[in-house]
């Protein structure tokens, strides 16, 4: 539950996520769940390319098992906290 | 369960409105059915009249004028789904979705479905779904979120009973049959592993027994507060 709880603290920061079919989204982190599914808000797609009839939607609801990154915000992580927390969780579960 | 956009048209009655078969055995329920609404797969024109029927596991569109004709997908092979109201996107306020499909080859994007020929729906990866009333929209985004979240992958158990969960460099086995070198940097001064010589699992596996099971090993002077982490 450690990314859970993480994210739920970053939530209404501007997050960029890359799907595993390499579609890139940026919005601001409305929700998300305990399965990591994730709503964005004012949403814009960052490689408007391979998608291009995303472009104007405004909210999307992405599932979690299809992410592939979640791209954050530089000052959005203390990566050593996270690092022993992940560690932490791991073993201890 | 099947990947991607399938041809769906069990009813349980021959006439038109005539709800679907479900898979009740399954503990498959209807969550909602919204009459007229149109649905374009991929890049093809709309499709209609039809209902969408929303189950706890699928969305199955039916159209009212052929019975023969429908379409399912699973809730699990949703990746995505957004309301899109712009008419520069698409000509009508839409139920956008993204359906994941089975990676084959190296295929062509859908600009394949524009063919005459047969279409193949388990390529399709984009699906528009149109209700004539478009204030609609927004309760339909809703089920599909909480469809969605009825729907979480479902979880393997028992692969290994030691999920191999590797906590510090030392602990990485080298050598054990794996061919690449200098990826890692254990595996160019192996005398510097504690306690594992190259290849020899064996000795491994008590060693990350020993860290998980025993609590006596656990950091003792964390912070209370962190340890709440653990019950959710």
């Amino acid at each position: 539950m450690l990314f859970f709880s993480y994210f739920k603290d970053l939530v209404g920061q501007e997050v960029t996520v890359e799907l595993k079919n390499d579609l890139a989204i940026r919005g601001t982190l409305h929700s998300v769940d305990q399965y990591l599914n994730i709503k964005l808000e004012n949403t814009r797609v960052v490689d408007q390319d391979k998608f291009p009839h995303m472009l104007s939607v405004r909210n999307c609801f992405i599932r979690g098992s299809v992410v592939r990154y979640v791209q954050l915000p530089p000052d959005g992580v203390d990566v050593d906290l996270l690092h022993d927390a992940a560690r932490r969780e791991a073993r201890g579960g | 369960m099947a990947v991607g956009l399938r041809e769906f048209a069990r009813r349980t009655g021959n006439g038109s409105g005539t709800p679907p078969v479900l898979d009740e055995s399954n503990g498959e329920e209807l969550m909602h059915v919204q009459p007229s609404v149109a649905v374009a797969l991929g890049n093809r024109s709309l499709e209609s009249p039809g209902t969408l029927y929303i189950t706890s596991r699928k969305l199955i569109w039916l159209s009212d004028v052929d019975m023969a004709k429908g379409y399912a997908v699973d809730f699990l092979s949703i990746s995505l789904h957004a309301v899109s109201r712009d008419p520069e996107a698409y000509s009508s306020p839409c139920l956008y979705t993204q359906i994941e499909v089975e990676e084959d080859e190296d295929e062509e994007h859908e600009s394949d479905t524009e063919s005459t020929g047969a279409l193949d729906l388990s390529k399709i990866r984009e699906m528009r779904l149109v209700p004539s009333d478009s204030a609609q929209l927004d309760t339909l985004f809703d089920m599909f979120c909480e469809c969605a979240e009825l729907n979480p992958e479902p979880v393997e158990e028992e692969e290994e009973s030691e999920h191999n969960w590797v906590f510090s460099a030392d602990q990485m086995v080298v050598g054990g049959g794996a061919e690449e070198d200098g990826e890692w940097p254990i595996s160019q001064s192996p005398t510097s592993v504690i306690g594992l010589s190259v290849g020899d699992e064996g000795l491994a596996q008590p060693m990350l027994e020993l860290h998980i099971n025993d609590q006596r090993f656990d950091d003792a002077e964390e912070m209370v507060h962190e340890s709440e982490t653990k019950d959710h």
